[in-house]
């Protein structure tokens, strides 16, 4: 029979082969991405956006970084809220990639001011020291083509202004991108669903430690708080830190919960320990430097 | 039972039993040894 | 019953340029693996990590895996059927378009042109391309199949054909796009449709590039290498359409613990379990087929090649099922320990056996004696070695990258940073460099012994034994 005549055999290997398409690739377009899945908040690109997404796909940023947050706790307390069904309904094409050289970015919208992005993309080792990034600064000289932005909202059939398109106009490469990553995964507000509630009331359990422990404590400071307040504390993206007079309990708060609309990333994945430990390591300072005037 | 665990189990058992046909067929007194001339005569001098 | 005149010179060409490819592969793969240890070697825009890697892997699974699969079928289709390639004008044409595809590819690649989707990277004109010139190899090879001398089909002949429909399946649902311009265009599914679709591709490429063909190399070379027949045809029967059938449910074990519905990462999981049995059917198919000769793998470095290659196919068809288990997935997936995994199938099992191959087909179409056999086995021993430094270092990098981001304190606070995580791998990825640094010396040892036989080579009669690949 089919040993023998190959037109047959082509016609059974097809059938062994859509058997298993139909079942796991063709039957779930009835379900997913369906009413079931929508999300109401979750809106789709504006031009910028769309252009700074088509940016990370032509540089191929999915090569080594994820956007999904799988629902695990480790995974969760890195990264946030796990990813669902519903984010993704106006992604053309996914890019919940398959590597994870550098981190997750699902939930990186909004946990960063826009400078520490641009000046994060110009050279990402000026801020993580042994980041193997490449450089983009090159982004900042290429202008954007509204024309053709415009052309790509209307095959998306995404809705759009005629002041958004003109904007682009005096926009780079680097407005676009930064754009499209404050954007991800910030349509639900998982953020302030995360925060931490801080119960009863709380007291350093490091207050008063000698010199001695300091020096460890300052790596957690440079690992986590030097990119953006400066190697000495003395700021960039983010404030001044000598002189800046918080209580203890206070600075906890800060860094522990972070300021949502300040562009104070929360460091609560830390622990109470490390986060107390940066608390006394910037109060010791302060109090030492206070000493000196 | 609904109509939707009856019909996987139905499937189910019907892909089984293409599977055991295949086997049962190629295995079977008539196509036992026809089934292993190919091996031979591909080994032939090209 | 009189000899056909078979079509040598088409395979000649595929070889030549398949092996080019192959090299331009294994060079690419060396640069972005340094460009990992040393940003500073990314230069954009062009020549950075992220247009890079895409051109490493399609060089790899395109230019080298499937320009030798066109050169071995050619080869093996004539032999199998006993007669004349169907169309030579077809095959002569399908080379100079395979070459013009692989080429648009990479320039389109390396300008940013790319969907982003994994093994499918290029944009629609080039999808157009890649569609003729599979329809063309189609024609050829069943039309060549249907008016075969031979009336049994051998099993290498259905594995090719299961692969030329499967790979026609896949490719056109993923292809599926809406053109912006000439080199943009938006997928037609989104979101975690275009997930599922991608993976079922992706994962299923494997199968009908990566899987079967390779098989059909196999179950032709092995027997003609040794001289003996394979242990069971109806072994090979049996496992050909377990292979074909489950394969196709598996691709969702990519996306396990994402948005992707349960019930399809559930089956996905459980056939990826279920596809060992075919899987071994042929490893042991393949051993049992060594039945009193074991005694070639000292003598026949073709034999060496082969029986490594179908070995680590057992032990890829293993680690796979093993990875697609979702408690395990939760630990490893995202690490180094994937592309470990991906490079043992590469570089151990597909790599394997298209060098067998080569070594096999060369000799017989030029007519000459190999030029030396212990460049061959050298060529061997670089081979399993580089691939073994860069499979292990990252295995070992995986577990250890994954254990650091499950690290908790007992407070239910994470233990470290990703930075301090991703700083831990450097050491790894500069064994990783190493190795594959030794595989291509490998392929330059292979290149030059092909080289030196065609313009070298001793003469050999030309019809000979086909015991010929002993020492």
């Amino acid at each position: 029979m089919w040993e023998k005549r190959p037109i047959l055999l082509l016609i059974l290997a097809t059938a062994a082969i859509m058997v298993g398409t139909t079942v796991t690739m063709i039957v779930p377009f009835m379900s997913v991405n369906t009413d079931a899945d929508k999300i109401a908040s979750v809106m789709p690109y504006t031009p910028l956006q769309q252009q700074g997404r088509d940016l990370y796909i032509r540089e191929g940023c999915n090569n080594c970084h994820t956007q999904t947050v799988r629902p695990l706790v480790s995974e969760v307390l890195r990264y946030g809220e796990y990813s669902k069904s519903g984010e993704f309904v106006y992604d053309r094409p996914f890019l919940w990639g398959s590597k994870r050289t550098g981190p997750d970015l699902a939930r990186l919208g909004g946990k960063y001011p826009d400078a520490w992005h641009y000046k994060h993309m110009d050279s990402p080792r000026s801020m993580i020291p042994r980041s193997n990034m490449p450089d983009y600064a090159w982004y900042r000289e290429n202008p954007l083509d509204p024309k053709m932005i415009q052309r790509k909202m209307e095959v998306l059939d995404f809705p759009y202004t005629a002041g958004q398109i003109s904007a682009l106009a005096d926009k780079n490469e680097m407005d676009a991108i930064v754009a499209y990553l404050q954007k991800l995964g910030s349509d639900i507000p998982w953020r302030k669903a995360a925060e931490t509630t801080i119960v009863g009331e709380i007291s350093n359990p490091f207050a008063g430690a000698t010199h001695a422990k300091m020096e460890a404590w300052e790596i957690i400071y440079e690992n986590n708080c030097a990119a953006c307040h400066g190697k000495h504390r003395e700021g960039d993206i983010g404030p001044e830190l000598v002189g800046s007079n918080y209580e203890d309990e206070e600075l906890f708060r800060i860094i522990f919960n972070g300021i949502p609309d300040g562009g104070m990333p929360a460091f609560n994945s830390l622990g109470s320990d490390k986060v107390w430990q940066v608390v006394t390591f910037l109060k010791y300072y302060d109090e030492e430097e206070g000493h000196k005037q | 039972m609904d109509l939707a665990a009856t019909l996987y189990l139905g499937v189910t058992f019907g892909l089984f039993v293409i599977f055991v046909g295949i086997v049962m067929r190629t295995y079977s007194r008539k196509n036992r040894d026809k089934n292993e001339t190919a091996k031979y005569r591909m080994l032939d001098d090209d | 019953m009189e000899k056909p005149q078979y079509n040598t010179e088409i395979v000649k060409s595929f070889v030549h340029w398949s092996v080019l490819w192959g090299l331009v592969a294994v060079l690419v793969g060396v640069i972005v693996s340094i460009q990992m240890t040393n940003p500073e070697m990314n230069f954009p825009p062009y020549l950075t990590f992220g247009r890079l890697r895409p051109i490493h892997t399609n060089a790899g699974i395109y230019g080298w895996g499937v320009g030798v699969i066109f050169a071995t079928f050619f080869y093996i289709v004539q032999r199998l059927c006993k007669v004349r390639l169907w169309s030579d004008k077809l095959a002569r044409f399908q080379l100079w378009f395979f070459n013009a595809t692989i080429s648009a590819a990479a320039l389109t690649l390396l300008l940013g042109f790319t969907t982003s989707k994994e093994y499918h990277e290029m944009e629609w004109p080039i999808d157009l391309m890649i569609v003729i010139l599979w329809v063309s190899f189609a024609i050829n090879i069943i039309m060549t199949i249907i008016k075969r001398k031979e009336e049994q089909m051998y099993i290498s002949l259905w594995y090719m054909m299961a692969a030329i429909v499967g790979v026609a399946i896949l490719f056109l649902v993923n292809s599926a796009a809406v053109p912006v311009s000439l080199f943009k265009s938006y997928s037609a599914f989104a979101g975690t449709n275009d997930a599922n679709v991608q993976w079922w591709f992706g994962h299923n490429a494997v199968a009908m590039v990566l899987t079967a063909p390779p098989l059909a190399m196999f179950y032709y070379f092995l027997p003609k290498s040794t001289g003996v027949p394979i242990y069971s045809h109806k072994i090979s029967i049996i496992s050909f359409w377990s292979l074909i059938f489950m394969y196709l449910w598996t691709g969702a074990h990519h996306l396990l613990w994402t948005p992707v519905p349960d019930w399809i990462q559930t089956l996905a999981m459980a056939f990826s379990v279920m596809l060992i049995a075919p899987s071994w059917g042929s490893v042991i198919n393949g051993y049992l087929s060594m039945k009193g000769e074991w005694h070639q793998m000292r003598e026949n470095y073709l034999v060496k090649f082969l029986i490594l290659g179908i070995t680590f196919y057992g032990l890829q068809t293993l680690q796979g099922p093993m990875q697609a288990i979702r408690s395990f997935s939760a630990f490893i997936h995202f690490t180094d320990w994937v592309p470990a995994h991906i490079h043992m199938g590469t570089m151990g099992w597909v790599s394997m056996v298209c060098f067998a191959s080569i070594y096999f087909l060369v000799p017989r179409i030029y007519g000459k004696e190999l030029y030396s056999i212990p460049l061959a086995n050298l060529h061997f021993w670089l081979t399993l070695s580089g691939q073994l430094i860069w499979s292990i270092s990252l295995w070992v990098a995986g577990v250890l990258q994954a254990g650091m981001w499950n690290a908790m304190n007992s407070d239910g606070s994470l233990t470290y940073t990703f930075m301090e995580t991703m700083v831990e791998m450097y050491p790894y990825w500069w064994a990783r460099t190493t190795g594959g640094a030794v595989f291509t010396l490998g392929v330059l040892v292979f290149i030059y012994n092909l080289f030196k036989t065609v313009r070298s080579g001793e003469k050999t009669a030309p019809l000979t034994a086909s015991s010929e690949g002993r020492a």
